[in-house]
């Protein structure tokens, strides 16, 4: 009851932060900017957000959180609407919306696809942000516990966590976080104020800043070969109408968001994990549910559409603890929100939820306001986001390519971040056409400095006894941990199994 | 470096023949740029934007504010001292910008002397010595004669090599003959959790950010390293008075102008300044920063610059501080 009484309390504070008018009109703001980016086609949250960022940087802190944590649920929503209307994913986890989401619109339901869509994710969110309050504070409780050798132990199992939960080739996936850690590494060393392969650039003495990867290998790469696609597409843009569920829809739906909610839930809160696994398994558990589904899976069912949308969205909520507890970013969006939280000068980490209660709780509650926002105002105004669809890419791209130059020059009002930005374009444009997934790398370019800090901080507080990390129970829990991961994924009956996951359809 | 200083030269020569309106009332004539070579929402930047906005009202002028931040502040630093003498640049600058890192860092790309006026000495933010709740002190005394009995057993953090939190930690070891190991974090956020499980035994925080865990109780207070107490904290002693004789160690914040600005200009500005210090509203912000006002003459200002400079250049050449 003591526990329940503090919760409420939280919240309350966390709802008094979030509804002054001026979080609202940020939180709308965001919502509405994020789905507009998001639902260009072949533009994730990621790429979202590391383009909006310096949208963000001359509010105050509670502010701009909330209006990301409103881009980044307008973004995914965003990227939905894309899949069911254009069957264009924007991001990963919305290639398994795309499967009966697109069928359902060809069907002329592309409204009850797009409406059970964002209701899911709505049911989802208010259930993830319920998670999210009630298991931080005992969470961060814990991470005060963590000393250097236990971060490091952490960030190893994360680290394999996305190798071992990557989608695509295994080989591929590592080598992109070992680039990304060697890209952490350009910049001055925390132990020895030592610049290194900085080539004597002043610039280069902070590091390569991260908007400029993010916003490079996402934003700039996936926009330019988004032009570079020619295949015509059939859409439904015209057709959007009928947006009010049915009650057969709905008592069919209903069921699949909730374990959708539950199955994202869970895995969220994995390192690695996350919106996609959380869609993928949701499907995959739809499919095996219930004999004979009309119309089948994969050629419109509804369940199709309403397990994954909720799953990704529960997964999107929960995946925020490892963040705001740890301050170990659990996927490359929440890699994205530390480098945001950073710019705000807050390190995210256990000390947040005590030094700064209103901020933290009001960013949770403004979760649950933007995914409200969502429903209420973003589906009246599909139709507008269709609108959009229509612009020709010659005029859309260059004008998004010319604000995202704006905004990487706004960071450090220095133009040699955007020349950056735009080698990490082209190198992004490289990873694309070779299949590598830019995600990992960012996961590896957030997650490598920090682990080699811990890991050099821990041995200089052993005095160079490297055992540190195998006599500190938690220490020596996760790194076994991340040992069964790697055991588990070289038997070759799963390793096989985990390629046919990835593979279906 | 012959070739700026000719330049420099020409530019304070040319200032001096071909400005004369700048010695007179006429100044300013357009908006003042204020660089800030740190990044929105530090400390340096929070007191410049209020700086900026006193200073234009005062001025009926507007001060645009510029964050240049980048290589420990060692950008924006350099961008003013290349700027045009005219009084039109001007920086909010700190001890790290223009005398630890100077000291530190042979390949800084400014000479401070050379290349700088100074305007005025704006505020100083004190340090906090406090120590891990676990380890049997209570006073400044003990913690000194705890480390002499347990020599290289002891840590200490700081927030990053070369930061006035890193000095103030090796000024100690060499005052009091004492072994304790530096372990460097980037920013304090992280290492006071550290601090408070007894990894890290002490830590010279800076006053404003160590302050809600000293309120809180969550970490002891020994002492404030400024040689008055603190307003802020008037019930912790300060190193001087808790046993070690004249230890200081404060963040400087002030104000400079690129070298060859026309005297007149710099006195005005001074003047300005001064008279905006004695507000309330800019006390009050201060306060909130853990800084307290200080005001006076360029020329007091350059004093401090010198004698600090040298007692940073003495820790790093005596703890054999190098970043290459």
């Amino acid at each position: 009851m003591d526990a329940f009484n503090t919760l409420m309390a939280n919240l309350s504070l966390g709802f008094a932060t979030a509804f002054t008018l001026q979080n609202l009109v940020y939180c709308f703001v965001g919502c509405l900017l994020g789905t507009l980016i998001g639902v260009l086609p072949g533009i994730g949250p990621i790429a979202t957000i590391a383009m909006l960022l310096p949208a963000t940087y001359a509010l105050p802190p509670i502010a701009a959180l909330i209006m990301l944590a409103g881009i980044y649920y307008g973004a995914q929503y965003g990227g939905s609407t894309t899949a069911i209307l254009v069957n264009l994913p924007g991001e990963s986890s919305s290639v398994v919306t795309m499967l009966d989401g697109y069928q359902m619109a060809r069907k002329g339901r592309a409204g009850a696809a797009l409406s059970v869509a964002a209701l899911g994710s709505f049911i989802a969110g208010c259930f993830g942000t319920l998670i999210l309050a009630a298991f931080a504070a005992p969470l961060a409780e814990l991470a005060f516990k963590f000393g250097p050798a236990e971060y490091f132990s952490l960030m190893v199992l994360g680290l394999i966590g996305a190798v071992v939960l990557a989608s695509g080739s295994l080989i591929k996936a590592i080598g992109m976080i070992i680039l990304g850690l060697l890209l952490g590494l350009v910049g001055t060393d925390v132990n020895t104020g030592t610049a290194r392969f900085s080539f004597g650039i002043p610039e280069l003495s902070d590091g390569i800043g991260f908007i400029s990867v993010a916003m490079g290998v996402f934003g700039f790469a996936e926009i330019i070969t988004n032009v570079d696609m020619k295949d015509k597409r059939e859409t439904f843009t015209n057709k959007v109408e009928g947006l009010i569920l049915s009650w057969k829809d709905f008592k069919e739906a209903a069921p699949a968001i909730l374990r959708g909610t539950g199955i994202g839930s869970l895995l969220g809160i994995l390192p690695g994990g996350g919106a996609l696994l959380a869609a993928f398994a949701s499907y995959t558990i739809e499919k095996k549910l219930g004999k004979n589904p009309q119309p089948p899976f994969g050629q419109g069912n509804i369940r199709g559409v309403a397990g994954p949308e909720s799953a990704n969205n529960a997964g999107a909520q929960t995946s925020f603890i490892p963040l705001l507890t740890l301050g170990i970013p659990p996927n490359a969006v929440m890699a994205l929100m530390v480098g945001a939280m950073t710019i705000h000068n807050i390190q995210p980490g256990p000390q947040v939820m005590t030094s700064n209660p209103a901020l933290f709780w009001g960013m949770i509650a403004s979760m649950w306001i933007g995914n409200l926002m969502l429903v209420i105002l973003n589906l009246p105004l599909i139709g507008m986001w269709v609108q959009l669809l229509k612009v020709p890419y010659r005029i859309l791209y260059p004008a998004i390519l010319m604000f995202c130059c704006i905004g990487v020059f706004s960071v450090n009002n220095n133009s040699f971040d955007v020349l950056i930005t735009v080698l990490f374009g082209v190198l992004g444009i490289v990873f694309l056409k070779l299949g590598c997934e830019a995600a990992p790398l960012l996961l590896g370019f957030i997650l490598g400095p920090m682990m080699e800090e811990n890991l050099r901080r821990a041995m200089l507080l052993s005095r160079g006894d490297p055992t540190v990390f195998l006599t500190r129970p938690l220490s020596l829990v996760m790194l076994l941990m991340a040992l069964a991961m790697i055991v588990i994924i070289s038997l070759p009956a799963i390793s096989k199994k985990r390629e046919e996951t990835f593979v279906e359809e | 470096m012959k070739r700026r200083t000719l330049l420099h030269a020409a530019g304070a020569a040319a200032a001096a023949v071909m400005l004369p309106a700048a010695r007179g009332q006429s100044y300013p004539a357009k908006p003042i740029r204020m660089i800030i070579p740190f990044p929105p929402g530090g400390a340096t930047d929070i007191l410049g934007r209020v700086l900026a906005q006193k200073l234009g009202d005062q001025l009926g002028q507007s001060v645009v504010v510029e964050n240049r931040p980048g290589a420990g502040g060692a950008i924006g630093s350099e961008m003013t001292a290349k700027a045009p003498p005219d009084g039109y640049t001007i920086q909010m600058a700190t001890v790290s910008t223009h005398s630890i890192g100077p000291a530190l860092n042979p390949k800084t790309p400014y000479n401070v002397k050379r290349d700088f006026a100074p305007v005025i000495h704006l505020a100083d933010s004190t340090n906090v010595l406090i120590v891990s709740p676990s380890l049997p002190v209570n006073n400044l005394k003990e913690l000194i004669a705890y480390a002499k009995a347990h020599p290289g057993k002891l840590n200490f953090s700081s927030s990053g090599n070369g930061t006035i939190v890193h000095m103030t930690g090796e000024m100690f070891k060499m005052e009091t003959g004492t072994f304790i190991v530096h372990i460097p974090y980037k920013g304090t956020a992280l290492a006071i959790p550290d601090l408070i499980a007894g990894q890290i035994s002490l830590m010279f925080d800076n006053l404003a950010s160590a302050l809600p865990h000293v309120k809180s109780g969550k970490v002891k207070t020994l002492a404030v390293t400024q040689l008055k107490r603190s307003t802020l904290l008037p019930e912790v002693p300060s190193m001087d008075e808790a046993g070690l004789k004249g230890f200081e160690s404060n963040t400087y914040f002030g104000v400079f102008a690129p070298a060859g600005t026309p005297a007149p200009i710099v006195q005005r500005l001074n003047a300005e300044i001064n008279k905006a210090l004695q507000t309330a509203d800019f006390r009050e912000r201060l306060a909130a920063n853990g800084a307290e006002p200080v005001g006076g003459t360029p020329e007091q200002f350059a004093r401090v610059i010198e004698r600090e400079t040298a007692k940073y250049a003495a820790v790093i050449k005596r703890a054999g501080i190098k970043p290459e």
